[in-house]
């Protein structure tokens, strides 16, 4: 489903080299909830861009539904991301010139969906979140929680098979927080896969896998792991 | 174009930068169209023929400076001994020629002591005239060798016999043909009847600038005042050694006179022109340097765009869009930008052509400089958006997650 082999990420700067990502390996199965956690810098992000196609690799493989990758053009990588990730992000990212509806339409467009069909996707995918009596709002008029369920709802819109979200909950209260975990939890239960950061280990210990991120290679956690000690054992070496 | 419907509508969210923009490429085009219609019109004005055979043609002046100089032995003698001169086509006294900015005007009527004539110009000339100047009769004759007479400075008398082009006799006869025209009367501002004997085809009053450009009427008449000046005809190729060869024949008289001013034809109408030229140059450094302000100005307000969407271009690669949409939606939000600017200027530019025609005067525009000129200004933008949209889809993706 998603498969990581050896993947190697270093960021140069003239003074600087930074191992983002040394010899990571991971494979996800299709229906898998994933939740990443690992101190700060540790590449957590990094490899959820790699995951997401947002960024290249400098070694390794890379195989996602079966195919490497590597050496994909543009246009192949877009209509990757566009077909089969959606994408949550900390800041949720939506667009603040464009209402509910035309936020949620923005992949559906890149798709190349009908009208009728994108309004369709567009009213359920709200519908599903909650904010369907929202369309006509602009991102501002909404509070964090309701915010981060329309970037939800934007990245359902297409029915990607995985769903990425780098720290979803990160600027959310713990209220609204826990609404959007339900909120993931039940897509998960319907069969889409989800890899999501996090350095909540309540949230963390919800999903149905757990792994930790140190320096850039990744290790396998038991659910329930007490991920703070984790944390803070880490802090000390 | 499947984007354009939320392209527009995030613009009408932030209508005061577009808006600016769109005033200001409104702006560009009202007055690059009038400056272009402006430079045509001269340019159309330049192209206008002076009737004459300019190539082959030259003109000086002669001032009698002592009292011993005999106006009437000198013209008739020098234009006998300058027609024979070898490569002279013909030669004539003349008191003014077209492109000049100086001569004579009046107002001929077709009645007795009416005011307000057609006002036309005047050159006195011998029968030579016509073959001097080039022009051609359309209808009658020429003047006869013996009814050219002399002519003080205070002679207020009017010979029995003119010549008219054919526009100033058009303007007086309006329902005549040439032919008709021939034999018919007109008066001065005074009782005494005019004959039109002949109507030449076409030639300019000595001002450029002047409506009645064309009106002009030939009197059979040599002047005796004691600055004339002389028009030569040459073969063609003759003229500059003609020029040196008449000014040393004239002077090795050493009647007491000064030559001055002599004038090569199409020297005088680079002379005559030199102020529509220098206009035309400059309305096209201002069309020149507002095109590029303008296009400059795009270039920097999509820069500064692209600038601040940082994240919304990375968040719109995360969700799927290619390199060509990115640069497709800044190209086309440029369009629909640039398009409400050229409906604007569409309006504010006939608004101005008005206002130019009722003020000085101008020719209304001509219809075709609005899609010209916003064809042209569609092109403008967006080469000038290219530069910024290029880099804006050059923008990692992974700005969406790293960007605060
Ligand atoms: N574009 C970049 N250029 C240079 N270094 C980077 C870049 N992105 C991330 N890094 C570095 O890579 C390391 C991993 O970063 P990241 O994946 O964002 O960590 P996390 O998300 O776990 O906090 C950090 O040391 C970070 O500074
Ligand atoms: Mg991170």
């Amino acid at each position: 489903m998603l498969k990581m082999t050896s993947v190697r990420k270093t960021f140069r700067t003239d003074t600087i080299e930074t191992h983002a990502l040394r010899n990571f390996d991971l494979q996800v199965e299709e229906g898998d909830f994933v939740a990443v956690t690992g101190p700060s810098g540790s590449g957590k992000t990094t490899f959820l861009n790699v995951a997401g196609l947002l960024e290249t690799f400098d070694e390794g493989d890379y195989q996602l539904d079966g195919k490497s990758v590597q050496g994909m053009n543009d246009r192949q990588l877009a209509q990757l991301r566009n077909e089969k990730i959606g994408f949550i992000f900390q800041s949720f990212n939506l667009l603040p010139d464009l209402n509910l509806f035309d936020n949620v339409d923005v992949p559906l467009r890149y798709r190349g969906f009908n009208s009728a069909e994108r309004k369709q996707r567009i009213e359920q995918a709200l519908e599903t979140v909650g904010l369907a009596n929202r369309m006509g709002h602009y991102p501002a008029q909404l509070s964090g929680g309701q915010q981060q369920r329309v970037a939800i709802a934007r990245a359902l819109a297409g029915s990607p098979r995985f769903l990425l979200a780098d720290e979803p909950t990160g600027n959310l209260d713990s209220n609204m927080a826990s609404g959007v975990l339900d909120l993931l939890s039940e897509i998960n239960a319907q069969g889409t896969t989800i890899i999501m950061v996090t350095h909540d280990p309540s949230l963390a210990q919800r999903a149905q896998r757990n792994i930790f991120v140190r320096d850039g290679q990744v290790t396998e956690v038991q659910t329930g792991t007490n991920i703070q000690e984790l944390l803070q054992q880490t802090a000390q070496v | 174009m499947n984007q354009i419907g939320p392209i527009f509508r995030a613009l009408l969210r932030n209508k005061v930068g577009a808006l600016l923009l769109a005033l200001q490429i409104a702006l560009t085009m009202t007055i690059i169209v009038n400056a272009i219609h402006m430079i045509e019109n001269r340019s159309s004005m330049m192209a206008r023929e002076s009737g004459m055979d300019e190539a082959n043609q030259f003109h000086l002046m002669y001032v009698g400076y002592k009292d011993s100089f005999n106006e009437r032995v000198a013209v008739e003698t020098d234009l006998l001994e300058i027609r024979k001169l070898n490569g002279v086509v013909d030669a004539t006294q003349i008191n003014s020629t077209p492109l000049s900015g100086g001569g004579w005007s009046m107002g001929l009527t077709t009645t007795p002591n009416s005011q307000d004539g057609t006002p036309v110009s005047l050159y006195f000339v011998d029968d030579h005239g016509l073959n001097t100047l080039g022009v051609e009769l359309v209808a009658g004759e020429n003047f006869s060798p013996t009814e050219v007479t002399y002519r003080l400075s205070n002679d207020k008398q009017w010979p029995q016999n003119i010549l008219l082009t054919e526009a100033a006799a058009k303007n007086l006869f309006p329902d005549l043909t040439p032919a008709e025209i021939i034999g018919q009367t007109v008066f001065i501002r005074d009782d005494e009847p005019m004959t039109i004997k002949g109507i030449i085809d076409h030639l300019q009053a000595p001002w450029v600038q002047w409506s009645n450009v064309n009106n002009v009427m030939l009197v059979p008449q040599r002047g005796l005042w004691n600055a004339n000046r002389y028009l030569v005809r040459t073969e063609p190729g003759e003229r500059d050694r003609l020029m040196r060869e008449v000014e040393e024949l004239l002077l090795a008289k050493r009647d007491g006179r000064l030559i001055r001013n002599v004038t090569a034809m199409d020297e005088q109408r680079d002379d005559a022109y030199q102020d529509f030229f220098a206009l035309q140059t400059v309305l096209w450094v201002i069309v020149t340097v507002l095109t590029l302000v303008t296009a400059l100005g795009i270039v920097g307000m999509v820069s500064f765009t692209v600038n601040q969407r940082r994240k919304q271009i990375g968040t719109r690669r995360a969700l799927g869009a290619t390199k060509g949409d990115i640069m497709r939606q800044f190209m086309l939000e440029n369009l629909l930008i640039t398009s409400s600017g050229l409906i604007i200027g569409v309006a504010s530019s006939i608004a101005l052509n008005i206002w130019l025609v009722d003020t000085f005067s101008l020719p209304r525009i001509g219809w075709h400089y609005l899609p010209i000129a916003m064809v042209v200004l569609v092109i403008v933008g967006q080469l000038a958006v290219l530069g910024p949209a290029r880099k804006a889809a050059n923008l990692s993706p992974a700005l969406a997650t790293r960007t605060t």
